[in-house]
């Protein structure tokens, strides 16, 4: 038992990277498909502006209400035009407000959450 | 002041009939079968999302929406008692047991109905016909909004005519019967469990009377009015005295005169926390109810 | 295992805490509509210590569950001795108050130059401790989960021990108990604030697994869900209520196929097992079966 915590301990700390305070505007545009949206992220550090250019950004959903009721896969989101954006196509599963979840490893760590509501195209 | 103090009253008491409805429901069910039935308001959601379909589809008038609402509610009402009520009954288990594992299957249906709902119905809002759509009126200071009145009116008919049934019927006869003593009114030739399931339906039809009346005053239709419908029932008949009609009318009134007063004093963040406070407090100190209060009957705790 | 499952995972552990505490009051006697409360405590207990005011984050998880259990025994003061749905709504009605009060509580201090706290309805975001640690997935994973089987190792013992017999007692027939001469209030109350601060180590945890949370989090809907594992799982054996959490979130996972149906599917199986199996799945009997055969295959 012992020997198994050192080891996760040891994991924990070998960590890839530094975590630094980062800032994300994430703008959801609908799709032909319902529920379907393209969502683009422009990231950067959150002190100095500096857009975060080669990012592995993960971008997962979760409704707010009754954590861990929906089923949405986190998808990678792929770069995008200019540096530091990055571009994803997310599929929910209802109407409502969404609290995404910014999951960007290398070259710097940060979780951000940004809560957005989707709303059906009247 | 004194006109904003009446105003209140007046805007409780006509939110207050709504939650008495919906208690009323709740009530007959907690009442008779001696067990909460946690998909009340999923019942009665699935029965407006029934006229709200129906109302997309076809725009009927409000008397064939009201039907659909009432049909929709009663009919899953029926499934729910179906799958959660009957098959526990009093042979194998004891009577804790078997509420409980009732009120269990109907949370597990409280799910499925919400999803049913919003797979059929995804949209997040939907607009639902006025059920009054002409100009409101003014007694002297007070405003007084007319599909509120309409509301009190078919809480007041709802009651007398539950009150009716319970004490001039035969099946009303029954149903006293089997509250009193379920095992003697069994033996005395009572279909108990199909009393059960009349009763049940019964409830879901007012839950479903309640649930048009209150989505046509409102004039709209939310994913949210499953939970809310069971939450406000729920409150309204503790409030009121656990299992008692004439309490569940006292318990809904009364919460909604809490909620317009605390609305109006401090604003509506308070509004649900005081509702909460005065439910806590009262189940800590008196948790009989506000009609065992009224009717000077002894505590009961359970 | 990759980054998703792994989250699964930790999720899965996250409301195993939460259902274990609605657990301990069921078979104290009690059902309770609340746990999540202290579940909400816990995570902006936990968040203000390592977020605002820098502690680590066994400091700030230890301090939430003194909250947690604090909170829980002022709770359970009053309303202990009700039982059923009264005993339901009162926590029902105490959790939802805690829940606005979250909404109301906004409490920042500048970290860095930028405003960290609960911000009411907006949340409290920026609940870093783990990132900035180097934390990775499978180590937070390795961490909740040796708490866990810490938990539940302790749950084991105490069962087995006479005040596990005690809290069964009370939770069967509280007037044979104290006929006997327990002091059911006591016992009741003390196991109200250890299933406090239960909740309130899995809420520290789940805040930092988050990095976010808000008051809409700590719902009613949680609540009902965390005393609906223990009810479906079976109050035999702590292993119980874990169980009811595998089948909702190990459902939703593994059938892919029912995607927007999970509910569905659910709500029908559990209604469907409840005619089968209303005690739950492992309940008293099936758990002293299966405690009888071990026993007496080990006895050959």
């Amino acid at each position: 038992m012992i020997r198994f915590l050192a080891a996760a301990a040891l994991v924990a700390l070998v960590a890839p990277a530094a975590a630094q305070r980062l800032a994300a505007d994430v703008d959801c545009k609908p799709t032909n498909h319902d529920l379907v949206y393209d969502c683009r992220i422009a990231l950067r550090e959150a002190k100095s502006g500096t857009p975060v250019s080669g990012a592995d950004v993960s971008v997962g959903a979760d409704m707010p209400s009754m954590p861990m009721a929906h089923n949405v896969k986190p998808v990678k989101a792929k770069p995008g035009a200019a540096p530091g954006e990055y571009e994803a196509r997310i599929e929910l599963e209802m109407f409502g407000e969404w609290a995404l979840r910014l999951d960007v490893r290398g070259p710097v760590r940060d979780v951000i959450v940004k809560k957005l509501g989707f709303r059906e195209a009247r | 002041m004194l006109a904003d103090l009446a105003q209140n009253t007046l805007d409780g008491l006509m939110l207050g009939s709504a939650y008495a409805l919906l208690a009323l429901g709740f009530t007959l069910i907690f009442g008779v079968l001696r067990r909460a039935n946690l998909a009340y308001g999923p019942a009665i959601m699935l029965g407006a999302y029934c006229a709200t379909w129906v109302n997309l589809s076809f725009r009927p008038g409000l008397f064939v929406l009201a039907l659909v609402t009432i049909a929709g509610a009663t009919l899953a009402g029926a499934y729910v008692e179906r799958l959660c009520f009957a098959p526990h009954g009093r042979r194998t288990l004891s009577r804790d047991a078997a509420a409980i594992a009732s009120m269990v299957g109907s949370f597990a249906l409280w799910m499925q109905l919400e999803e049913l709902a919003t797979l059929w119905l995804p949209k997040h809002l939907y607009g639902f016909p006025p059920l009054y759509d002409g100009p409101q009126f003014a007694v002297g200071p007070l405003l007084v909004r007319v599909e509120y009145v309409a509301i009190l009116v078919c809480a007041a008919a709802a009651s007398y005519g539950l009150h009716c049934l319970l004490r001039r019927t035969r099946f009303g006869l029954a149903v006293r019967a089997v509250v009193d003593e379920p095992e003697a009114a069994s033996l005395a030739g009572i279909d108990v469990p199909r009393v059960f399931l009349l009763v049940f339906a019964l409830a879901s039809a007012l839950g479903g009377l309640a649930g048009y009346l209150i989505v046509a005053a409102h004039e709209q239709v939310t994913p949210m009015l499953g939970m809310w419908s069971t939450l406000k029932g729920m409150i309204a008949m503790m409030l009121g005295g656990l299992g008692s009609l004439p309490g569940a009318v006292i318990g809904g009134l009364a919460l909604g005169l809490i909620e317009s007063y605390s609305q109006s004093l401090f604003g509506p963040q308070y509004r649900d926390l005081i509702a909460y406070l005065v439910l806590f407090a009262l189940l800590a100190a008196r948790p009989a109810g506000l009609w065992a209060i009224l009717a000077r009957k002894p505590a009961r705790a359970a | 295992m990759d980054e998703y499952a792994l989250g699964v995972l930790i999720n899965m552990g996250l409301f195993s805490f939460l259902a274990l505490s609605a657990y301990l009051l069921l078979i104290a006697g009690e059902m309770s509509f609340g746990q999540q409360a202290f579940f909400g405590v816990g995570a902006y207990a936990a968040g203000i210590g390592t977020a605002m005011w820098g502690l680590p984050l066994p400091v700030a998880a230890l301090g939430a569950m003194v909250l947690g259990a604090t909170a829980a025994w002022l709770v359970g003061l009053p309303t202990l001795r009700l039982r059923g749905l009264y005993f339901a709504m009162a926590t029902l009605a105490a959790a939802e108050m805690f829940r606005i009060a979250f909404e109301l509580v906004r409490w920042q201090r500048d970290v860095d130059g930028e405003p960290v706290g609960p911000d009411g309805t907006q949340g409290f975001r920026g609940i870093r401790w783990v990132l900035e640690q180097g934390i990775e997935q499978a180590g937070y994973a390795a961490i909740v989960f040796a708490l866990l089987a810490i938990v539940l190792a302790a749950l084991f013992v105490a069962e087995r021990s006479r005040l596990g017999a005690t809290i069964r007692m009370v939770g069967e027939d509280a007037e044979l108990a104290a006929v006997l001469g327990v002091n059911v209030q006591r016992v009741k109350l003390g196991v109200a604030a250890v299933a406090g601060a239960l909740a309130a180590l899995g809420g520290a945890l789940y805040a930092h697994h988050n990095t976010y949370i808000e008051p809409r989090n700590f719902d009613i809907m949680l609540g009902v869900h965390s005393l609906a594992y223990g009810l479906i799982g079976g109050l035999g054996t702590a292993l119980g209520p874990l169980a009811g959490v595998a089948i909702d979130i190990g459902l939703l996972e593994s059938t892919r196929a029912f995607q927007g149906y999970r509910m569905i599917v659910f709500g029908g199986l559990v209604a469907a097992l409840l005619i089968v199996r209303p005690r739950g799945l492992l309940d008293e009997t099936v758990v002293n079966r299966i405690a009888g055969r071990l026993r007496h295959r080990r006895a050959r």
